[in-house]
């Protein structure tokens, strides 16, 4: 890989390979609207005939293209941002009087609970992936993300659990507990009745399950299928950033997973953790914010890192500092994960861990002082074009730096001490998220050209600016003035009456200017200018180098930077440089010669599979409380998982690995390995959370004050014989494996049934111990000890349940696994024993979980 | 660096730069401070900005007319990113606004560690002994129970009472869901968390002032509503009240003392210097 | 590739340890001096999470960022727990 990219005058791209758009080969004669380009596929593209048309409601139903997945997401976040912005506009025009007047208790609650988890979760990450979708392939040069269906999977899942969301508006009372979802009122005893508030936590759930799917593929993308010759560092800052946001939510997510696993938990199985009058509250605190401080960067970093795309874009100057600018990201990125307590200042924790927290909380402060100040650097020299997109990355920079220095505010702790709960938080994080939103708007106009082919109109843009951005701050800023108001109150002290309803009239101000917005980009997708490829001066990424909006493949050759600049190579090319390159290591599943053309775009399954999921879903959240209708609608849902599932592996769906990339650092592991070590990461952090509530709420307790809740002590036996029956399952795949390796079908078939066998056996024993638990009549325990019995039996049961779980999907993979051995699929070909190999990753993966749930559970 | 700001604190104590006093003082000093450099740096920060934004507009002229624009280089479609430089000049406002954070925020410190101390067992200096109340949230209102027992509800419409130019220590738990007790005028806020004993401190200097004590933290339909008077009076007339209230301490046995008070009793016992008849030892 | 000697020779080793970690709560041990057998049966867990991660899961074989990356979840869950549980008063 070339390593001195950074000579100073440009490293003029090699003659022929130029890149620049006007001698590329097929022009950019993008004349006739959005859809004739993406239809016109290269000549001799087999598959054209099968891939819909945009036009038809089946191309989006199946597609699994990048840029049509991206669309998908930005049009449905933009609905959320609707949904959600109509709630706050409700609860608005409640503050408008200083006392209670037409939405009132719990149906306040609900409003803003629900505009917050709306906003936060349904709108803001979906909306800044909508743009990953659509440009981060594109930035780096791939065609597509690495696994197209999972991408899919993750888009329908993320809009059905909004739907899952909306459902529970309808089952009586969605969930009235805060965006924040403290417990134990989150728990059906202080939430209002009926189904819907656990629905909303199912839901959640969905969510979370949509992210880290996005999140593995994205990591596995960004970091296989660069264009030969870009590293990491060289990325697009837009690119860089989402890299960063995908780290970070690979871990964060899992943490929120495990809580909200939890939650449904206490919920439909009745556990009692969230109850537990030792530590329940705080173990939420916990879990969440530790979800909940990354979560933050979260939602911003797409933001900062558009706003740096837009800045050198309409400055015409690269930015300033860049390395600096990149580690600070980083080292933010990493920060992120320990300065959760910060919202923890008021609450029983120690001084010492209040010190810690008010350090990290303010070093984490300083990388992104230098951010700011890169951006407005970045302005010297500039030839400054006001265009819509720059004013809104301007006025987000300038509304960043309002909510970073109020942040400051928050991260001394005598001053959080009384501003926690108040308004002040309240104008603080709209100033930084919804801040962070303006940028995003700001990308939208940017890119609006690349993604439809057409122009938006100027005037109406910058309108929408202006009226937004006095709306926003008419909206917000009374709020610090008027700090004292607590959170999440219509009934407040009337001498703030005044600043309250400046806001709302700032608020319809602000939600108001939107419709200026939408109907700007009606307008010009049916009547706007062609854009052309670059409408730009001076934008550099490589989605401004192909037509607007690019075709299905997205580039005339295969993107290389070898040069120092972006070029396009010939099959010939890539053959060459791959064979000299050593091709890719053992990459290559498929063993697809032709990296070129041949992929598939379409299918059903990701859409089938969250419908089941959506079902099964909508029934557990139902089968405490809501009858035998909700516990048949789970098992026809769980049914139907099944039977996508199986839809899913059957179906022959081609994606190729590019032939030449760069990989760092994971060379020499192909991507769907990567993938799998990329979920075991996330699994990690579920795992770990559950153990670590576990030892919170065990410590809360009294480590050794525990015994007590136990029908007895230290009963070693079932774990030993189950400790052994993993470890003789993880040992015979990996007989299977060796097997495999020496082609003896029999060997294969043999080590599988084994581990089949072993695994049932480890279902089997858990099953006796559970049930003996559960029927026991001891002096202590008279109702037997159930899940709801006491925080001991909580932990116990849901932890290892948890586990249980984990090998009841191994078994069942097997189960699809062992009759495949049978007909030879693990020793027939070269490649064939891969599934056999990720398979067995899982496998030991489980085992070594319940390594550690051995000691602590049964010895301990 | 935690040495650096240890030392750091200690040096600005010395100084008397730290503010000492009621928590609505305290708080007064601090916020002021923060709010004006804030502000100055605000103003500095986004005045700078617009300033850049002003000079560098692009005025239209060509590429060929601006001569010296041949010296700034500008970026290319399909480059591979880079830097624009200015490195130093970046460095050099970042650590101006390092040590301006920091330093506040070591000041803050200082503050902290007097608050804490006055939330902590030992008396304060030169105050009179302080008042311990215990402090109960539940769903929706608070209870606060006076070291003799003595129990005032909210939700009957009882009032706070406490004493004026006397330190008032707080210990906050909750019966049910997570609140949060906050009386904004007086500046003091703390969790109430059920299971869990959190304590803050405040002192009332003007007698015959009511304040509205409210919930900080959403914990149901009744959040909104969920307020409480505080009534500072004169130091006897409150002793009168006090005294008054002592022998019917059996009042309080309407079941609010088993909420949350004998589960923990250890952290009840933190808070008591010396065995007070505390309502507890009644029901014992 | 390691050859099924040594894929033996570590399941046999596994069990072992396996074994011990019973023998430290079945000897009486455990009760007698609680912490150390803590962290006896602690260090024990870690060795075979180690050896199964090692070469069941041959990361020892695999390009070192594999590694950092699943030991970058562990890192994220310890925090976690030790400062959560350290926070408590
Ligand atoms: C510049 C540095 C920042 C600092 C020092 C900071 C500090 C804080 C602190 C201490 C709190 C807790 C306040 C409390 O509940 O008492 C808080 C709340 C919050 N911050 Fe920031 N923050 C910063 C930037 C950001 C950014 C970039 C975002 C998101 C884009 C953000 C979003 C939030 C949110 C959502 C909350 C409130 C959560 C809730 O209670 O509902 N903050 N911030
Ligand atoms: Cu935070
Ligand atoms: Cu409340």
């Amino acid at each position: 890989m070339p390593d001195d990219n950074n000579g100073d005058d440009g490293s003029v791209p090699s003659g022929e390979r130029d890149a620049s758009p006007e001698s590329r080969a097929d022009g950019g004669e993008v004349t006739d609207g959005g859809h004739a380009v993406r239809e016109e596929l290269p000549a001799g593209d087999e598959h054209g005939h099968d891939f819909p048309s945009m036009g038809t409601v089946k191309r989006w139903l199946v597609t699994t293209n990048h840029k049509d997945v991206g669309i998908l997401y930005t049009v449905t976040s933009l609905f959320f941002l609707v949904f959600g912005g109509l709630l706050a506009l409700l609860f608005r025009l409640e503050l408008t009087t200083a006392s209670g007047s037409f939405l009132t208790g719990t149906a306040y609650n609900q409003a803003v609970t629900a505009h917050g988890l709306l906003m936060v979760f349904f709108f803001l990450s979906p909306f800044a992936f909508g743009f990953a979708n659509y440009f981060v392939p594109l930035q780096l040069g791939a065609k597509d993300l690495a696994f197209p269906r999972l991408n899919a999977l993750s888009y329908w899942l993320y809009l059905l659990a909004g739907g899952l969301f909306g459902l529970s508006f309808l089952q009586g009372s969605t969930f009235a507990g805060g965006w924040t979802m403290y417990a134990p009122l989150n728990l059906p005893m202080y939430l209002p009745e009926g189904v819907g508030s656990t629905t909303a936590v199912m839901a959640m759930i969905m969510f979370v399950i949509s992210v880290t799917v996005s999140s593995v593929n994205f990591l596995t993308t960004m970091h296989r299928m660069r264009a030969e010759g870009m590293r990491i560092r060289d990325m697009p800052l837009f690119s860089m950033s989402i890299l960063l946001t995908v780290w970070m939510m690979l871990f964060a997510f899992a943490a929120l997973l495990a809580a909200l696993i939890i939650l449904a938990s206490d919920h439909i199985l009745g556990t009692t953790y969230f109850a537990a009058t030792e530590g329940g509250s705080l173990l939420w605190a916990h879990l969440f914010w530790f979800f909940g401080h990354p979560e933050v960067y979260i939602v911003f970093f797409p933001a900062l890192g558009m706003m740096a795309e837009v800045f050198q874009t309409f400055t015409g100057r690269r930015i300033v500092g860049r390395k600096w600018f990149i580690a600070a990201m980083t080292l933010v990125a990493l920060q992120s994960f320990v300065v959760w307590m910060h919202h923890m200042f008021l609450t029983s924790i120690n001084l010492e861990i209040k010190t810690l927290f008010m350090a990290t909380t303010i070093g984490i402060s300083l990388p992104f002082d230098l951010m700011v100040f890169a951006l407005i650097y970045t302005m010297i020299k500039g030839r400054i074009r006001f265009t819509t997109p720059f004013l809104f990355a301007f006025g987000a920079l300038l509304l960043f730096i309002v909510g970073g220095i109020t942040g400051v505010f928050l991260g001394a702790v005598v001053l959080d001490y009384e501003f926690r709960g108040t308004y002040w938080v309240v104008a603080h994080f709209h100033y930084v998220m919804v801040g962070g939103a303006m940028a995003m708007f700001g990308a939208l106009y940017y890119w609006y050209p690349k993604m439809t082919g057409k122009m938006y109109d100027e005037f109406l843009g910058k309108a929408h600016f202006a009226l937004s951005f006095v709306g926003f701050n008419l909206l917000y800023f009374p709020q610090f003035v008027a700090w004292e108001t607590p959170r999440r109150v219509y009934n407040y002290q009337p001498e703030f009456v005044t600043w309250h309803q400046l806001s709302t009239v700032g608020a319809f101000v602000f939600g108001l200017s939107f419709l200026l917005m939408f109907y700007n980009f009606y307008k010009s997708y049916h009547h706007g200018e062609d854009a052309g490829d670059a409408p730009w001066k001076y934008a550099s990424s490589a989605e401004w180098a192909i037509p607007s909006p690019p075709s299905l493949e997205n580039f005339p050759g295969v993107p290389s930077y070898k040069g120092g600049s972006l070029s396009f190579l010939s099959e010939e090319e890539v053959h060459g440089a791959a064979a000299a390159d050593g091709g890719p290591a053992h990459g290559h599943a498929t063993g697809d010669a032709h990296a070129g053309g041949h992929d598939d775009h379409a299918s059903y399954w990701p859409l089938l599979s969250s419908v089941a999921v959506f079902v099964l879903f909508v029934g557990l959240a139902g089968t405490n409380g809501g009858g035998t209708v909700y516990t048949a609608t789970a098992a026809l849902g769980g049914l139907a998982l099944l039977g996508t599932a199986a839809g899913w592996v059957v179906e022959s769906f081609h994606v190729s690995e590019p032939e030449l990339a760069s990989r760092w650092p994971f060379d020499g592991v192909e991507n769907t390995k990567l993938g799998v070590w990329i979920f075991l990461a996330s699994d990690v952090v579920v795992f770990g959370a559950f153990v670590g509530s576990y030892i919170f709420i065990r410590v809360a307790e009294g480590w050794q004050n525990w015994h007590h809740l136990l029908p007895a002590d230290h009963v070693v036996l079932p774990g030993l014989i189950n400790t052994y029956l993993l470890l003789a399952s993880s040992f015979s795949i990996v007989l299977a494996m060796v097997a495999a390796e020496k082609k003896s079908r029999a060997g294969v078939v043999a080590g599988l049934v084994t581990t089949l066998v072993l695994g049932i056996g480890f279902l089997i024993n858990k099953g006796i111990e559970w049930s003996h638990f559960f029927h026991i009549h001891s002096e202590h325990f008279p109702e037997g000890w159930t899940f709801g019995t006491n925080v001991a039996s909580s932990t116990f049961y849901l932890t290892t349940g948890m586990h249980g779980l984990h090998v009841t999907l191994g078994l069942l993979v097997l189960l699809w696994m062992i009759p495949r051995a049978w007909r030879g699929a693990y020793t027939s070909t070269e490649d064939g024993d891969k599934p056999l190999e990720y398979f067995g990753l899982y496998w030991h993966f489980v085992d070594i979980v319940w390594l550690f749930l051995f000691p602590l559970f049964y010895i301990l | 660096m935690s040495g650096t700001i240890a030392t750091l604190v200690t040096v600005l104590q010395s100084d008397g730069i730290i503010p000492r006093g009621s928590r609505v003082e305290v708080f007064d000093a601090i916020y002021w401070v923060f709010l004006v450099l804030g502000a100055l740096v605000g103003i500095v920060v986004i005045g700078y900005m617009l300033y850049n934004a002003y000079k560098y507009r692009d005025v239209g002229e060509t590429d060929e007319d601006a001569a010296e624009s041949k010296k700034v280089e500008r970026p290319k479609l399909g480059e591979l990113p880079r830097g624009g430089g200015g490195g130093r000049k970046l460095f050099l406002s970042f650590t101006l606004s390092a040590i301006i954070v920091i330093s506040l925020i070591a000041w803050a410190y200082g503050i902290l560690l007097y608050v804490e101390e006055g939330a902590a067992e030992e008396p304060p200096t030169e105050q009179a002994e302080a008042l311990e109340v215990q402090v109960e949230g539940y769903q929706f209102g608070w209870r606060f129970t006076y070291p003799n027992g003595h129990t005032v509800d909210s939700a009957v419409g009882d009032s706070f009472k406490v004493p004026a130019d006397r330190m008032v220590r707080l210990n906050v738990t909750s019966a049910d869901v997570f609140h949060n007790f906050g009386i904004p005028g007086l500046r003091v806020k703390s969790d109430a968390i059920p299971g869990q004993y959190t304590q803050q401190w405040f002192i009332a200097e003007d007698p015959g002032t009511n304040y509205t004590a409210r919930c900080y933290e959403l914990c149901g339909a009744g959040h909104s509503d969920m307020t409480a008077t505080v009534e500072v009076m004169s130091q006897e007339e409150w002793q009168n009240w006090y005294e008054g209230t002592g022998n019917e301490t059996e009042t309080g046995d309407d079941g609010n003392q088993s909420d949350g008070g004998d589960d923990d009793g250890h952290a009840l016992e933190d808070v008591l210097e010396e065995p007070v008849d505390y309502g507890m030892e009644v029901h014992a | 590739m390691a050859s099924t000697k040594l894929y033996t020779i570590i399941f046999v080793v596994l069990a072992a340890l396996t074994t011990v970690q019973a023998w430290v709560e079945i000897s009486g041990f455990l009760d007698q001096s609680y912490w150390l057998a803590f962290g006896i049966l602690g260090v024990v867990a870690s060795v075979k999470a180690l050896m199964v991660a090692g070469y069941f899961q041959h990361l020892r074989s695999e390009p070192r960022s594999i590694t950092y990356v699943y030991a970058a979840g562990l890192m994220a869950a310890l925090a976690l727990t030790v400062a959560a549980a350290y926070s408590i008063t």
